[in-house]
């Protein structure tokens, strides 16, 4: 999974980007079969599993509902891409804030089904979550009070889920930073516009909608940077790439004519997916949510309360057992126990019951 | 059972907690190996519960920078699970650290140390600043040293990433000895160089054996600074009076660095002199120092494996780590440098008088036993 750093006598390894030593290079890049592949598996199992705990709820009924396919949760999960930037607007936070509780958001959905956890809680707490991973934190109460029916609980209660689910890797790297580092660029290139703020603002508008495709986890930064400045301004684009263009072809680099088709691919995948889904479409989606979504996930449902007595009779077994253990210790005479026995690979508590 | 849930337990169970080497108010500190290889780790259990605002800035700092690091003179973060409401970090167990070794009086270092030391610190520095990564908290106590010699960057709690120009950051950073003065003079804008100066006075602290510049408030620290420094002069360090906390302390002359690190080399002196320069813009880079004459010179670097190493145990050590790190109800940065807790005391103003003679009579000729 790492690269080993090279010990300083070993003989000078090929320079690499830093950018590929990233959590984002190494773990969350897919190829578009890959996504899709990916996003089946999740919704299949899902539904295998609410569907089993419909039917112990209640024989044959999980027949009569019927569950959202892979397309209609993504739809789903892209409305509430839409809502972050929202958000963002109304709380003014700034642009590193909403890409990055974007791209956790996304993420988070490469682990989880809407059918398991809505993304209007997802959302919100990938948003909390952004604040302060990119330094730039606000009190709990300040976001909730904010935000219309909406408690502290609700955001907080899935911050541990949805840290999990990004593998703690908090540190995104984002396109609109790469293209303001090709806006600075411009200023050394001849015979390119004096004004660059006209093309930088078109371009920008292309990167956000970029935001709401799948364009950043399968092209890295700088590619879909690239595409939106062609987008905004073919010409400037192509003289940017020719002034970073090596004189001697590289193995390391893609070519120019790769290159070239990669930049296409995400423009077209810009035109054509990066804009908000009909509101319409999304509501009908949402309301079959409703009666498909996984009951032990409901607070309150009788599926919930199962899966909670279930949980709470381990635990009450698990201190029966430890008192147990106290009071023999005590029989035995020593009220701090027997010297310790190596507790056998595999057979220790993990939660530490004694210094939460 | 979620997939996520399910992956989070595997990764739970690949470690052992073996015994609790401390505790603070934000976190505990486990000894712990890995069951599939029996290496050894440390397990820094964070608990989150009680924070009103969820997971803490400085625990989502660390994870989030040590996730991205790697390199052999950073700490290097094994692995995170969480546990009901704590967070768990796996850390690779070091055994001892600088301020733990500088303060062995039973240690010898030669110059070569030193050096070596150095080296380590600028390349750990080199490569967070390369990431764009500032530190800022470097001091004796986060240069851990493992038990094969290498030394570590470690507790990246006040860490972040460069801001671009124009962009606001905190000066509330860095512990306060090892601060520098444009921070001192509240400059909210700022680069790389503020954690070159903390390696300048590091560097002076191995030479002298106790804190180079150890003032006793934010005040008094800018006194110290200057009283050793000589105050800066507008040509010096131009716009410096114009800072927003910019507070004339009074007029001190410069003095040679000579005078007081008499026994040191004329390379050495020359970095660190480069190290300690008011003007940030001037002050040496992680990159520049790593090309210093300093570490080409005779004598080159101790070998890691044959540094001076500790006697004393961990335990001391991981406890005041995980001390007072944050402030319980607030959502900002733990504003470490302000807490008079983290001053490292000697045990008495006679020992310190004492101990600063000694230092100023260091002399590297003496045998070293490890040698």
């Amino acid at each position: 999974m790492l690269t080993v750093e090279p010990a300083p006598s070993a003989s000078p390894t090929p320079k690499r980007p830093i950018y590929e030593s990233s959590t984002q290079f190494r773990n969350w890049r897919f190829s578009p079969e890959q996504l899709s592949q990916l996003r089946s598996t999740l919704n299949a199992s899902a539904v295998a599993v609410i569907r089993n705990t419909l039917e112990n709820e209640k024989p044959g009924s999980s027949s009569v509902v019927s569950f959202l396919t892979v397309e209609e949760e993504h739809l789903l999960v892209k409305l509430y891409v839409t809502k972050i930037t929202q958000l963002c607007g109304l709380f003014r936070f700034p642009e590193e804030v909403e890409a990055t509780a974007i791209t956790y958001l996304k993420r988070f959905y490469l682990k989880n089904t809407v059918m398991d956890w809505h993304p209007k809680n997802v959302m919100l707490t990938a948003l909390f979550l952004a604040t302060k991973t990119t330094n730039n934190p606000i009190s709990l109460e300040a976001y909730t009070t904010h935000i219309p029916k909406t408690a502290p609980s609700d955001v907080l209660d899935l911050e541990f889920l949805v840290a999990q689910s990004l593998g703690f890797e908090f540190a995104v790297w984002h396109s609109h930073r790469a293209l303001w580092g090709m806006i600075l660029d411009m200023q050394n290139i001849p015979d390119c516009p004096s004004d660059t703020k006209p093309i930088y603002e078109s371009a920008l508008a292309h990167v956000r909608a970029s935001r709401l495709t799948d364009a950043e986890l399968v092209y890295t930064p700088s590619q879909i940077a690239l595409a939106a400045l062609s987008l905004a301004a073919p010409e400037v684009a192509s003289q940017w790439s020719l002034s970073k263009s090596p004189s001697e072809p590289s193995s390391s680099l893609l070519s120019s004519e790769t290159l070239h088709a990669v930049v296409e691919t995400i423009k077209s995948l810009i035109t054509s997916a990066g804009h908000p889904p009909h509101v319409e479409a999304v509501r009908e989606v949402d309301r079959r949510l409703k009666l498909c979504k996984n009951p032990e996930k409901i607070v309150g449902s009788h599926a919930y309360l199962a899966k909670k007595a279930e949980e709470e009779k381990k635990a009450e077994a698990k201190r029966n057992k430890k008192a147990s253990e106290t009071s023999q210790a005590m029989k035995d005479g020593d009220p701090f126990g027997n010297e310790l026995i190596k507790a056998p690979i595999g057979l220790v508590d993990y939660d530490d019951e004694d210094d939460d | 059972m979620d997939a996520v849930e399910k992956a989070n337990l595997e990764r739970q169970k690949r470690w052992a907690k073996d015994q609790k080497v401390g505790e603070g108010a934000y976190a505990v500190v486990y000894r712990g190996r890995e069951f599939a290889t029996g290496r050894k780790v440390a397990i820094k259990k964070i608990k989150v519960g009680q924070f009103k605002d969820g997971l803490d800035m400085s625990a989502i700092r660390e994870v989030k920078y040590l996730r991205e690091l790697r390199h052999q003179n950073v700490i290097e973060l094994l692995d995170v699970f969480s546990s009901k409401t704590n967070l768990n970090l796996v850390l690779e167990f070091l055994d001892s650290d600088l301020e733990m070794i500088i303060k062995d009086r039973s240690l010898v270092f030669l110059p070569a140390d030193i050096k070596s030391w150095m080296a380590m610190t600028f390349r750990g520095l080199e490569f967070c600043h390369r990431n764009f990564i500032l530190h800022r908290d470097l001091k004796p106590n986060n240069l851990l040293v493992a038990s094969d010699g290498h030394l570590k960057i470690a507790d990246f709690g006040l860490a972040r990433d460069f801001a671009d120009p124009g962009y606001k950051m905190t000066c509330q950073v860095i512990t306060r000895w090892y601060r520098p003065p444009e921070l001192l003079f509240g400059s909210r804008y700022y680069g790389s160089a503020v954690d070159i100066w903390s390696v300048g006075t590091i560097f002076a602290e191995l030479m002298l054996r106790i804190p180079y510049l150890p003032g006793e408030s934010d005040m008094d620290q800018l006194k110290t600074i200057f009283r050793a420094l000589g105050t800066p002069t507008e040509e010096d360090w131009p716009g410096h009076t114009k800072l927003p906390d910019y507070i004339p302390v009074g007029q001190f002359p410069k003095t040679p660095l000579r005078d007081l690190f008499t026994a040191a080399s004329a390379d050495a002196l020359n970095l660190l002199n480069k190290c300690l320069i008011y003007e940030p813009r001037k002050r040496i880079s992680a990159k520049e120092a790593l090309f210093h004459p300093y570490f080409t010179a005779l004598p080159y670097p101790t070998h890691p494996s044959k540094l001076p190493k500790c006697t004393t145990h961990l335990s001391a050590r991981a406890l005041e780590e995980v001390d007072g790190n944050v402030e319980m109800n607030s959502t900002g940065p733990g504003v470490k440098a302000n807490n008079s807790r983290l001053k490292r005391k000697l045990s008495s103003p006679d020992e310190d008088s004492k101990a600063r003679l000694i230092a100023r009579r260091l002399d590297f000729t003496k045998q070293t036993p490890h040698s």
